[in-house]
């Protein structure tokens, strides 16, 4: 189930606070499982917060996307600098489809130059990885010779949502 | 004459503040990783470091944010500024920038520094300023002999905008 959600950053948003908005999306998308203890999943946000906020300011997150894979929710989350964050449209509702995850992984992403400290924050941490998510095998070659960083069949997913 | 209507945003010092701030503080992530100092202790205290930039740039009296790299044998550099400048009346329809694209390309070129360089962040100021946790005094490192690069505007914000300069 392909999702893609939208966080409002700077100058809405603090680093910090972005990356504990996202945080909060993430655990009310997955407390909605009677599979998954919702203190696991604010545990693993919390330990990648670190690196959460970096990734914020950067504005790396702006271009590439953090994934939650819980089948069957699959959530590309970005988020959105500038003037665009000011008026964006947020849905940081809880994601359909988490009531029925049992297993979560929060894919960070790794861009340079902190793609190391992303890999070293989450090793050994539950939960967490530095891995390319599974599956969009096409839209994620696609994303390696382009260098781009949207999911474009999430995109495409919600734009036929909105329809 | 037929009818016309404008329509004009305004934003916040807050706005600003918390801008720019994302800003240097993401430019300073990024040039340490590039230069591979260890960052244990800018993540760590990212949330307070934070609080103060955003808190002095809020009251305009952050002059500027200093990163200076320590090296091993005592040497001090390079040492990279970011300078703000503030805008007093403030533009209230002027837009949020940031030059991440071309601080990416200017990274490439900084120096390399040895295994075991520290940094650390020094903040000045242009008037009175509130104190805020973890920051208390302490004295720069001399750039005599040092050459100066300006990267020129980093980010610019209704009222204010932070430009970059590059010592070495």
């Amino acid at each position: 189930m392909q999702r893609h959600r939208q966080v409002a950053a700077a100058p809405q948003r603090r680093a910090s606070e972005t990356w504990d908005a996202i945080a909060e999306l993430v655990v009310a998308t997955l407390d909605r499982s009677p599979h998954i203890v919702a203190s696991d999943v604010t545990a693993a946000m919390a330990a990648a917060s670190t690196v959460g906020r970096v990734l914020v300011a950067g504005g790396h997150l702006d271009k590439h996307a953090l994934v939650l894979v819980a089948d069957p929710v699959y959530l590309n989350i970005t988020t959105v600098s500038g003037v665009s964050a000011t008026n964006l449209d947020e849905d940081l509702g809880p994601v359909p489809g988490g009531a029925t995850s049992t297993d979560w992984t929060i894919h960070l992403p790794t861009p340079d130059p902190v793609g190391d400290a992303v890999r070293s924050a989450v090793s050994g941490v539950p939960h967490l990885s530095a891995n390319e998510p599974p599956g969009e095998s096409t839209s994620k070659s696609a994303m390696s010779e382009q260098a781009s960083v949207l999911n474009l069949d999430a995109l495409a997913q919600r734009a036929q949502e909105r329809k | 004459m037929s009818p016309t209507s404008t329509s004009v945003s305004t934003y916040t010092r807050t706005q600003t503040a918390t801008y720019l701030t994302d800003v240097v503080m993401g430019a300073i992530a990024d040039i340490l990783s590039d230069l591979k100092i260890d960052v244990t202790v800018l993540y760590r205290d990212w949330k307070q470091d934070e609080a103060a930039i955003a808190a002095w740039i809020e009251e305009g009296s952050l002059q500027q944010v200093v990163l200076e790299c320590h090296q091993p044998n005592g040497t001090v550099a390079p040492i990279i500024e970011f300078p703000v400048a503030y805008t007093e009346t403030g533009k209230g329809n002027a837009t949020f920038t940031a030059d991440r694209a071309a601080l990416a390309r200017y990274r490439a070129k900084l120096e390399r520094v040895p295994s075991g360089t520290t940094y650390g962040l020094i903040c000045t100021f242009r008037k009175a300023r509130t104190p805020q946790t973890g920051w208390g005094p302490t004295t720069r490192a001399s750039t005599d002999g040092l050459k100066s690069l300006k990267f020129g505007t980093l980010g610019s914000a209704p009222h204010a905008a932070v430009s970059m300069r590059y010592l070495h």
